[in-house]
This record gives structure tokens, sequence and C-alpha cells, in this order.
């Protein structure tokens, strides 16, 4: 069902929601870019549409929102484990196609991968409602029609904002309350149909392409900043970490927090042995899971096209890049045998 | 929603030092294990890590733990009415009926005789299960032996040939020199109905299997056992991921062929 | 020929080895100027001077060559420079046609800052040409440079005021994903200011010189930008007598102290120079006066607020060379 509402009803929407919902949408953070004197587009609580950058794509993406960096996963004294209350509020969040298809596959790692479903993630995520901003135009890097995430079905809401107002598409669940705020209008959801970047996903990876010398390259190029899998929707790896109180060390946390394949330790063992220590085989593992290894285990690619981690790499490399030559490399290992 | 993360406590039944900075921990728990399974160990404020079950009886398990960092040196201080949370089993064991009615040759190095003391156990009482079953066992020195008590006592029912790549003490009387080379000297194997256990440090596995490939071993009789990093057991954390493989819920213990795909 | 060379040294040109004639010195304040400025520079040159120009350390330009007796005409063919890049910043030149007003507190310079420089931690041509505001014209022989960020690729140490940017950080532990890349970095390229304990970052403020370098490496934005302050290195000196480098008189102070302060060393110049020499350099002044004299001086009227330090005692060095 369509609606129109001007930027006041909008206002008063999200106040009515706000009674039940925590609110999320990409901001701009004055002054909290890293270079001095300028911003940083990441998640943060709206109350007004005005708060919401439109217009710029966020540096983090809104996994943070469901599966923190840091989470504590119990509190204890001694000898008990106390869970950490979950606020009793929904979430709403307003995020681009792309970044909805990043939950699918977080879903699938901590809701499915294994016997266990993990609580936390799943505490949050079942109170989690998607409104889809729609895309005016593919920003730079993105290249979700490669990757078939540009297009979303069955979502709550999908809104275009415009000149002080936004057009919406909501689901039968919140069409009343548009409906109080806005007037019925026609909308056709539009999707972007084309990026100026495309990749080619290789079918079949032959063993030969893990030991190629085109990983080399990235040896001395890549810095193992992690970046590039901290603005990834996708990643999911976490590191444990046993903290105790300063002022009373019988009491403490035990937390989960985000951690890289990309960054020194990942794969460290005792005696200080680890694999992968030099950044060409680091972005091998990564680019293999986006677009290799998660397809074998589930049958369709992680790396939604978001393309952040082109937008954050400092030593400009690109991810799209390196999955083309994957896929030429693949092409000719083929017609070698 | 039950929490995959929560431990229980287990209290700690007995510690028995087998090296200097090795012990073994003997817990009340009543789980189910399997040989060559982990669980995750922790202390409230210290931190969490995977240990394999050594062995297992009703109503308790043994987890042999080398004292190595933050969590395991405070896991040493405990002692028997102390306690340990635990989480688990985890991960796919050995494919123990698989063995029965075979020849069976152990092959582990250092602290990987830990997670096949069960399957020698089990086995060196009931040698009907088995056809025949050696257990080949390096350590770096004398000092490193573990479970001497446990292994004089094997000596007297099944094959055990125990070797230390240097002599430290002058006093060591058994074998010096690496694994390898017992397996070269073994006698003649029926290749068709043996299967290898090799677990140990990453080069004495490459190694070790090696040298049973070079006797005619099939690789797919060959069973081996990965550590990696692992912060979860539960293929969410993502550490001990190889290619598509998570060795917390594929592994630790895998069949060679299956290793021998994966590319770290 | 009759000229008060006192007179064209104040209106900075020259007396050079040729006789009879002078090198006109230009002033960019902030070292960045309107490209529009250069065709009026090559005009000067190539109308009377001898058709090239010397980049001058101060990031100013000199323009050889030129016949004193011309010098009426080539101060109005530099209105246009004046009116570009002094009056249009807000600096008060009384007759646009009389060439440049004084010339002994030189150009202020700047290293390219936070237009393009990543490191930088702010505006330094808005700073720069604040400060040109503040100070010109005037006599007193005084160097001052502003530089981004602690690298001081503007050689602020070499400056009787150099004002070096800082950056206070501002950590969120719950974005810190223990990469240790801040503290690594810090300890390698900054200050060790950094360290970890209990899996989170721990920052040592009597450490830190505000470089930014964690917020730089920070891939979480754990580190984020707080508010700007600024550290004032002092006296530093080339010359015959006693170089020395500048050192450190006040830090985590705000723009509006350093304004304040530079304005103040003029009136402790004015006040305690040697009117018997033909001219005093400040950093003389200060080591006749004593910096206890000067720092009480330089101080009044500044709010230093809540994280801002002042040194007591410098310990100066350099080398004599008697
Ligand atoms: C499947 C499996 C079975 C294991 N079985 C045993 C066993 O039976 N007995 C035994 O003594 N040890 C075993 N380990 C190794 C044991 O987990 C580590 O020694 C332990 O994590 C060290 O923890 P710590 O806090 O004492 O040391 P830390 O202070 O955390 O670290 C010391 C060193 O160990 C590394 N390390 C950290 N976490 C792990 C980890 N999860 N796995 C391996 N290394 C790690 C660190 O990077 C560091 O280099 C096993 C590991 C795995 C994966
Ligand atoms: S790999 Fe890059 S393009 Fe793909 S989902 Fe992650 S950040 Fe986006
Ligand atoms: S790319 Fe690396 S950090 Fe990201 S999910 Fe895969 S293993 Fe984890
Ligand atoms: S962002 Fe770039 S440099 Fe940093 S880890 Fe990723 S690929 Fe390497
Ligand atoms: S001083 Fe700092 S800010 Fe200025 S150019 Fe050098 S590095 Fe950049
Ligand atoms: S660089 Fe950022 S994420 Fe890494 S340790 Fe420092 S504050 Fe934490
Ligand atoms: S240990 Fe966490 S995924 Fe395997």
């Amino acid at each position: 069902m369509g609606y129109v509402l001007d930027g006041q009803s909008f206002d008063g929407l999200l106040s009515q929601l706000s009674k039940e919902y925590l609110i999320y949408a990409p901001v701009r953070i004055s002054g909290k870019g890293a270079y001095s004197d300028t911003d940083l587009v990441a998640y943060g609580q709206i109350s007004s549409l005005d708060e919401i950058e439109y217009n710029e794509k966020s540096r983090f993406s809104p996994k943070e929102l469901i599966y923190p960096i840091t989470q504590t996963l119990f509190y204890f004294t001694e000898d008990e484990y106390k869970e950490p209350a979950v606020s009793q509020k929904s979430i709403i969040i307003f995020c681009r196609p792309c970044d909805v298809h990043a939950f699918r596959r977080l879903d699938e790692i901590f809701l499915k991968n294994g016997d266990f479903r993990d609580s936390y993630y799943e505490a949050i995520r079942r109170k989690t409602v998607f409104f889809i901003l729609e895309c005016a135009g593919s920003f730079e890097n993105c290249f979700c029609v490669s990757m078939g995430t540009n297009r979303v079905e069955g979502y709550a809401a999908l809104l275009r904002p415009g000149e002080g107002q936004v057009t919406c598409d909501v689901d039968e669940h919140f069409a009343p309350l548009f409906a109080r705020y806005g007037k019925p209008a026609g909308m056709t959801p539009r999707f972007i149909e084309e990026n100026s970047i495309s990749v080619i996903l290789p079918e079949e990876i032959d063993k030969n392409i893990f030991d190629h010398q085109m990983w080399q390259e990235y040896s001395s190029r890549c810095t193992a900043c992690g970046r590039c899998t901290v603005s990834c929707p996708t990643c999911s790896c976490f590191t444990m970490q046993d903290i105790f109180y300063e002022d009373n060390p019988r009491c403490g946390e035990r937390r989960r927090v985000w951690a890289s394949c990309m960054v020194d330790g990942f794969t460290e063992l005792a005696g200080g042995h680890g694999f992968r220590k030099d950044n060409g085989s680091r972005m091998r593992f990564k680019v293999m899971h986006k677009i290799y290894d998660f397809r074998k285990r589930f049958g369709y690619d992680m790396c939604v096209g978001c393309g952040r981690c082109d937008d954050v790499c400092p030593e400009y490399i690109s991810f799209s890049g390196c999955v083309n030559k994957v896929s030429s490399l693949a092409g000719e290992v083929k017609k070698d045998d | 929603m039950t929490n995959p993360y929560r431990p229980f406590k287990a209290e700690i039944l007995s510690v028995l030092p087998q090296t200097g900075i090795d012990f073994t921990f003997r817990l009340a728990a009543d789980i189910k294990v399997e040989s060559g399974q982990f669980v995750e160990v922790s202390l409230p404020g210290v931190g969490e890590a995977p240990i394999s079950v050594s062995d297992f009886g009703p109503g308790w398990i043994e987890m042999t733990i080398r004292r190595v960092g933050k969590l395991t040196n405070v896991i040493h201080t405990l002692t028997p009415g102390g306690s340990l949370f635990i989480r688990g089993p985890y991960g796919k064991g050995f494919p123990v009926d698989r063995f029965t009615g075979r020849d069976l040759i152990i092959a582990a190095g250092g602290t990987g005789l830990a997670p096949v003391k069960s399957i020698v156990r089990r086995f060196y009482k009931n040698t009907a299960e088995l056809k025949s079953l050696t257990l080949l066992a390096g350590f770096k020195s004398p000092s490193d032996v573990l479970f001497r008590d446990e292994i004089n006592i094997w000596q007297s029912c099944i094959n055990v040939q125990i070797t230390v790549d240097g002599d430290d003490t002058g006093e060591w009387k058994g074998r010096v020199g690496l694994i390898t080379k017992l397996i070269s000297g073994l006698p003649k194997i029926d290749v068709q109905n043996t299967e290898v256990i090799i677990v140990g440090p990453p080069v004495m596995m490459k190694f070790a299997s090696q040298e049973f490939f070079k006797k005619g071993i099939p690789e797919d009789r060959v069973w081996v056992s990965f550590e990696r990093k692992m912060c979860c057991g539960l293929g969410k954390c993502g550490h001990c991921k190889i290619d598509d493989t998570y060795v917390c819920l594929e592994g630790p213990v895998f069949n060679y062929t299956a290793a021998a795909q994966l590319t770290d | 020929m009759d000229i008060n060379t006192k007179k064209i040294i104040k209106n900075a040109y020259r007396v050079t080895k040729k006789r009879g004639v002078t090198a006109l010195r230009i002033r960019v304040p902030g070292g960045r100027l309107d490209v529009g400025c250069l065709d009026v520079i090559k005009n000067i040159a190539e109308t009377f001077g001898d058709g090239t120009v010397h980049i001058t350390t101060r990031q100013g330009f000199e323009v050889p060559g030129i016949p004193m007796a011309k010098i009426p005409q080539v101060n109005e063919a530099v209105a246009p420079l004046l009116a570009g890049m002094e009056s249009a910043i807000g600096v008060e030149i009384a007759d646009l046609n009389h060439g440049y007003p004084a010339a002994g507190t030189r150009n202020v310079s700047a290293c390219i800052g936070n237009s393009v420089c990543t490191f930088a931690s702010y505006n330094t041509t808005d700073l720069a040409r604040k400060i040109e505001r503040l100070i010109y014209p005037n006599d007193f022989h005084v160097k001052i440079a502003v530089t981004g960020c602690p690298n001081d690729c503007i050689k602020a140490h070499m400056q009787d005021i150099g004002v070096i940017g800082m950056v206070l950080p501002v950590y969120d532990a719950t974005r810190c994903i223990g990469c240790e890349a801040c503290v690594k970095n810090c300890l390698k390229v900054s200050s060790g200011a950094l360290n970890m304990s209990n899996y989170k970052v721990k920052r040592d403020h009597q450490r830190c010189l505000g470089c930014g370098e964690c917020v730089l490496k920070c891939p979480t934005s754990a580190w984020t930008r707080g508010e700007k302050y600024y550290r004032l290195v002092i006296m530093g000196r080339t010359g015959k007598r006693n170089p020395r480098l500048a050192r450190t008189f006040a830090r985590w102070i705000s723009e509006e102290a350093v304004l304040k302060i530079t304005a103040n060393m003029y009136g402790f110049i004015e006040k305690h120079i040697d009117r018997s020499l033909p001219k005093e350099h400040v950093g003389y002044i200060v080591d006749r006066a004593g910096l206890p004299v000067f720092r009480e001086e330089a101080l009044q009227g500044v709010g230093l607020g809540p994280l801002g330090r002042v040194e007591d005692y410098i310990p100066f060095g350099g080398y004599e060379n008697r």
C-alpha cells in the first residue's frame, strides 16, 4: 500500500513508532570522521526525517545494532553467570536493500550453522523490523546487481525520501499507522538495476587459485588493518574476552568482541604458532569466504555487493577488482585443464 | 531460548600432574562424550578455552591441560574440591566403531596423546574388539612424557613404543629419535585392514602421515585431529574456519582425505 | 642616488649586491594564494624585475632585479596583491598604493593543513590568516608559523611562535575490537601514550601529543576526534647567535588562547625591547628579560581551560658560536 507523508507527518509517525520501537537509521555525525573536519556516516537513533542521511552510504553497516561490537554475554561473581537483560523494545532499522540481504547471511551463521542458535543474536534479531531506504542511484563501489541483492521482497516498509516528503510502500501490519499520518499515493518500488561496477562470480574454483601468485600483490599492499571486515555487513567473526573489574576483581564479565581474519592474532595458538601470517593469504581467505566458501556451505554467496570494503580500504585495494581477477583466472585454469 | 554459551559448574575430583606443565584434571560431569571431542573450559573473569576430553566414564571426564597462558595458568592452581566451568562436548570425535576388528595404529606427538587416551584405554583391555593396537608416542624429552602410569599398564597388553627427541636427564633408557623413526620401523602392515590415528603438532602430523603412506596405508584410513584457535565451539566465532570447514563442527577429527583438501 | 634605506626596508625592499637595484618581498599569509595573484607577481617581475622570482623559506615570493627608482611604480603594481592577500582576509592596510606597510614581522607561514593532509588537526590556512590579521602590519622582528600536527612540516620549531595542531582523542570502549593498531602505532610513530588493559585501551594524557594517529588507525571509529587544541612552541631561531629549536611553552590550549598569547607577545616586545639597537629579535629579548617575565605577561588574560598546561621552566639549549 502506498502513502505519501510530508516531513512533519513523518516525524509524527516516528514519534508514534518510538513508543514501541527503538528506531535507527544512517545519520551524519559531525566532525567524527577520521580526518579533521569530516563527518562520519553511521547508524544512530533518530526521531526525525531530517536526521536520516540518505545521500551518502554509511561507513559502518547496521549489523552492529543486532550484533554489537562489544557484547556482554555474562556478568559474573565468582561462581555465578548472569545474562544481561535485553531491552524489551522492538527495533526498526532503516537500511538499504543490500543491508537487509546481509542480515540473512548473519542469520545463517548465528541461527543455523552448527547445532545451536546464538541466543544473544536471536533475542534482538527476532524483534527487528527493516524499513528499506530505496536507493535513488548506485553509490561508488556498489555492485549489488551482480550479487542479486539489489531487490527486496516482503519488506515491512520501503521509503523513497524526496523534497520535504517521503513516499512509502508499506505492508499490512504498518499500513493503518501510515494511513493515519499520510495520504494514499501510488508507489511502485524502484530498485537499482545497474551499477557502474560489476563482478563476475567464478562458479568453480580450482585449488590452484589458492596458491596462485596473484595473492602476492596483496601481501605487500594490504596492511592487515581490518577496515574491510569491520565495515562489511556480512562479517560475523568474534573473539571471547573475560574481564574483571579493576575495583572488584572478584566480579567481571565475559564479552564477545568483533574479530577480523585480516588482523594479526586471528589464528594464533599457544606458542605463537599461527596460520596465514602473510597478508596476501588473509586477503585470499577473506575473498574466498565471501564468494566461495560460504556458497559451498549455504548455497549462495556471502558478499552482498555493498562496496564498503572498497570504500574504506586505506590502501585502495578493491575487493570487487580482486573477485574479477579470481574469475578470469578461474576461467583460465579451467581452459588449461 | 537456551543459551549455548552458558557453562555449568563442574567439581574437580582430582588433579594429577603428568609433567611440570601438564596436569590431568578429573571433573564430575554427566555428559556424553566421544573420544576426540572437546569441551570449552572456563573460569569467570579469566577466560575460556577449548580442551580435549582425554578420558571419560560415568559421571566424570578427564582433561589434560598444559599451562601456556592466562587461563591455563590459573587452572593449574586449582585443587580437588574446587571447580571449573564447562560447556560441550563439541565437535566430531574418532569413528571408533570403524576400528573394530582391525589393526589400529595410533601415533601421538606430545600433548596429542591426550585426545586419544580414552581410545587406548577402551581397547587395551578389550583387545578382542580390535585385531591389534599399536601406540607410538613421541615427546620432546623424558620429562615431557605423559600418562606414565597408564603407559606402564598398557605395555603389558599392547604394543607401546615411546621415543623422545632428546634426553636431557641422562637417565632415559628408552628410545631417542623422532616418531617418524618408530613408524618406519614398524613391521609389515596389513594395509587393507589397518586404521591409523595421528595427533600432534602440525609438523609432526605432516611427516608422520607421509611415513604411513610410504608403508602403503591408503589416505582414507588415516585420521588426524586439528588444533585451531577457537572462541565458541559452536560454528559462530569463525576463528577455526578453514575454507568452508569449521574445525569445531566438522572436526577436530578429520579423515586425512578431507584434511588434505583444507588450505589455511 | 639618495634613498632612505631604512624606509625601503620597512616597505619590504632590500639593499642588494648591485647598487641601485632592489628586490621586493611579497607576503603570502598561510602560504596559500589564489592563482590570480601569480599573474600579478609575474607582471611585476616582467615589467620591473629581471623576469624571475625566488620562492622564500617563509612561503613568500621575492622579485629581484628591480631598479630602486621604480619603487613608486612597483608599489602601485603591488596594490592588487595587498587587496587580494591582505585586505581580503581582514588585514587593515591604510593605503593600498604604497606597497607593504611593514616588513619586520614576517609572513605567517603554514603547512598545507587539513584542506589536504590526512594528519592535520585543523585548517592551517585559516589560522595563519587570523594571526596575520592580528599582528600585521608590524615592524617588530617576529617569525610565526602554524602547522597542522606534531609532524611539524612547516618547521614551527624554527619560529618565535610555532603553533602545532592537537586533537583530543575520544574513546568509545564499546566500539573497540582490541586490534591494538592504535597502541602499536602510537608507540611506533608517536609517544607511546596508549596501552591495553582488560582488552581495552587506556590513554595516558600526560604523554599524549594529540597527534590523532590513534583516530587515523582505528578501524571501527572507537577513537574519534574531540575538541581541537594547540601546542605553542616558542623562541626557536636560526642566525649567528645561539641558534636553537623552539621548545614547548603551552599545550592543550584553545585557538583563542593562541591568539591572545601572540598578541601579548607584541606587548611584551613593546615593553622590553632594547631601543638602542637597530632591531632586536624577540628571542633575545626573552633571554634578557627571563622566561618568568615573559610567561607572566604572555598569559595575561589568557583562559587556559581545564586541559591547558604551561611550562614553568624551559631548558632552551642551542649553542653559542663565539
Ligand atoms: C580442539 C582443541 C583441543 C585442545 N585440547 C587441549 C588439551 O587437551 N590440552 C591443552 O593443554 N590444550 C588444548 N588445546 C589448546 C588450548 O585451547 C590452549 O592452550 C588454550 O586456549 C590456552 O589458553 P590460555 O588462556 O591459557 O592461554 P592464552 O593466554 O589465551 O594464550 C596463550 C597462547 O595460546 C593461544 N590461544 C588462545 N586461544 C587458543 C585456543 N582456543 N586454542 C589454541 N591456542 C589458543 C594464544 O593465541 C596465545 O598464543 C586445545 C585446543 C583446541 C582447539
Ligand atoms: S565483501 Fe565488501 S562488498 Fe561484499 S558485503 Fe562485504 S563490504 Fe560489502
Ligand atoms: S571474511 Fe574474515 S572476518 Fe569476515 S566473516 Fe569471513 S572469516 Fe570472518
Ligand atoms: S581494508 Fe585494505 S588494507 Fe585494510 S585489511 Fe582490508 S584489504 Fe587490507
Ligand atoms: S605538519 Fe602535519 S598537518 Fe601539516 S602537512 Fe605535515 S603532516 Fe600534514
Ligand atoms: S585501533 Fe581502535 S579498535 Fe583497535 S585497539 Fe585501538 S581503539 Fe580499539
Ligand atoms: S570455534 Fe567458533 S566457529 Fe569454530
